[in-house]
């Protein structure tokens, strides 16, 4: 698997990341993140222990906001019945009363998929109840957790069309579904909706294959969306799933990335904000870069492989506090044309690794996929 | 012969030490009842060890049907959540680095004392018998998917 994801990411940066190309200049990147709304500047002893000292989360985008506005991003909150587990009710009941307070308020929310745990009605009925307390906008992208017990047919009808896009302030906004386009792994082996909702429930099920995928109907459409939009300006595209190559076998990806670059090529200035991975990422490929966001439920670990090298790693989050690693996030389209992000983090006051033992990589290790799912009871 | 003699009185001493394998062979020429190792033992033996890990792999996914089996149903978890939530391929367990001071449990811990901490804790569970099947399964499982990996017992 190593040697196949190396030679991938060595085509993907020979086609994509030609010497030279960047994302645009404007869109320069500093050192300066926001975290809890105090400024930070990395310690100089945390560069040398990382040679690839990051970048953290700061994009000024030119020709960006005709007017400042913020936005808000919350995702990954995997509710199940309030009956099983309270935490998870208890993190979206206060992200989305910080969501509601920011001052001067939020334009919108985006809503970044995995709503629901098992794709249940009650569970997603339940988080349509709790983001109530949010009277800005609202706009929702779906999560496989929101999909595979009933097909997406719940999720459709309470929040419409999974894909859309809408321009705001100068700024083109396009949502994605990344998760609705499965390989069919169950009719086959006669699963039930459960079961198929159970496998690809799994992260590292084996089962469900590369079901991450952004597929051919929609990349038209997104090109035809994109069609009358300046190449100049800024486009924000939110997507469940990373559009590019992270860890297949988790699914931190979309299969189909190589052809998402293509459609965006032309673009000077995209970004894209993604869920799914329940950690802090940062990407760059060709002139998209990439963000990636906290859950509210809980974090993932950084995969063993692949975790690009813009990416300054979040920190080692304490398992014995619900309120580590997860939060939401706050993003700031200022007058001067920036985009910044701010992950609200609750467990910390830094969010990012101070020193090599803060990483949870720093333990090195070699792990391999699992085998049970494969033998029972699908033999 | 005079070697061989000394070893086995020093073994004497410490009869517990190395098991079989040292009796096998040190008792050489004088007890010649032994043999080789057999393809179909060594089948054997993986598929024991297989056995505890594929059941190890289904409880720290939350099969409720191998936790039922293995008398845990009610323990491993009380919140929906399963160890491989948080720990996909068994991913930052780290049995690699036991025994250690845990910091969460503020003791010198053993894998087998984080499990329970976990199921404790985040799982919001029962701890269960250190010395049960489910825990030897998931020590299984855990070790097995780290296979590999280096062993730094005490890392942080
Ligand atoms: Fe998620
Ligand atoms: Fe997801």
């Amino acid at each position: 698997m190593s040697d196949e994801l190396d030679r991938i990411r060595r085509e993907m940066h020979s086609v994509l990341q030609p010497e030279g190309v960047r994302p645009d200049d404007s869109l320069k990147i500093t050192r300066r993140t926001f975290i809890h709304g105090s400024l930070v500047f990395g310690a100089a002893t945390v560069g040398q222990a990382f040679a690839w000292w990051p970048l953290l989360n700061t994009l000024d985008i030119a020709h960006a906001a005709e007017t400042p506005f913020k936005f808000a991003w919350i995702s990954d909150t995997h509710l199940y019945p309030r009956s099983l587990n309270t935490r998870f009710v208890d993190k979206v009941v206060r992200a989305a009363q910080e969501v509601q307070a920011m001052d001067p308020p939020a334009d919108f929310l985006i809503f970044g998929g995995d709503l629901a745990q098992l794709g249940k009605i009650e569970e997603l009925e339940l988080g349509v109840d709790l983001l109530k307390e949010i009277k800005i906008p609202k706009h929702y992208i779906p999560g496989e957790h929101d999909w595979y017990l009933d097909m997406g047919k719940k999720w459709g009808e309470l929040f419409g069309q999974p894909n859309w896009t809408f321009d705001h302030k100068g700024v083109r906004f396009i949502g994605l579904d990344t998760v609705s386009r499965g390989p069919d792994y169950w009719t086959a082996k006669n699963m039930t909706p459960e079961e198929r909702m159970g496998h690809m429930a799994t992260l590292d099920g084996t089962v469900a294959g590369p079901w991450a995928g952004v597929g051919r109907d929609q990349l038209d459409w997104m090109e035809k969306t994109l069609a009358d939009w300046d190449k100049q300006r800024p486009v924000v595209i939110f997507s469940h799933n990373p559009l590019y190559e992270y860890y297949p076998p988790w699914n931190f990806w979309v299969r189909d990335w190589r052809e998402v670059h293509e459609v965006l090529k032309p673009y000077a200035k995209v970004t894209n904000i993604h869920g799914h991975v329940h950690q802090v990422l940062y990407n760059e490929i060709g002139t998209l870069r990439s963000i990636g966001m906290l859950a509210t439920s809980w974090p993932w670990p950084y995969a063993p492989e692949g975790l690009p090298k813009l990416t300054k790693p979040m920190i080692r989050v304490d398992p014995g506090d619900p309120y580590d690693g997860v939060g939401w996030s706050k993003l700031d389209v200022a007058a001067n044309d920036q985009l910044e992000t701010e992950y609200i983090m609750w467990g910390r006051k830094e969010v990012f690794v101070q020193s090599p033992e803060d990483h949870d990589k720093h333990v090195s290790e070699v792990i391999r996929p699992r085998i049970a799912d494969n033998m029972w009871p699908y033999r | 012969m005079i070697t061989h003699s000394k070893i086995r009185c020093s073994l004497r001493r410490f009869p517990l030490i190395g098991g079989i394998a040292i009796a096998a062979v040190c008792a050489g020429p004088t007890s010649a009842h032994k043999d080789p190792v057999k393809p179909e033992q060594l089948k054997i033996y993986q598929e024991v060890f297989m056995e505890e890990v594929r059941k190890g792999d289904l409880l720290f996914h939350g099969d409720q049907k191998m936790a039922e089996q293995l008398g845990v149903a009610d323990d491993l978890s009380k919140t929906g959540m399963a160890c491989a939530m948080c720990h996909p391929m068994a991913s930052d367990t780290h049995p690699q680095s036991f025994p250690k001071f845990q910091a969460q449990i503020a003791k010198f811990a053993t894998l087998r004392d984080m499990i329970n901490w976990c199921i404790e804790k985040p799982n919001q569970g029962v701890k269960i018998d250190p010395e049960s099947e489910a825990m030897k399964a998931l020590e299984a499982y855990i070790t097995w998917s780290n296979t590999g990996s280096v062993l730094q017992p005490g890392k942080f």
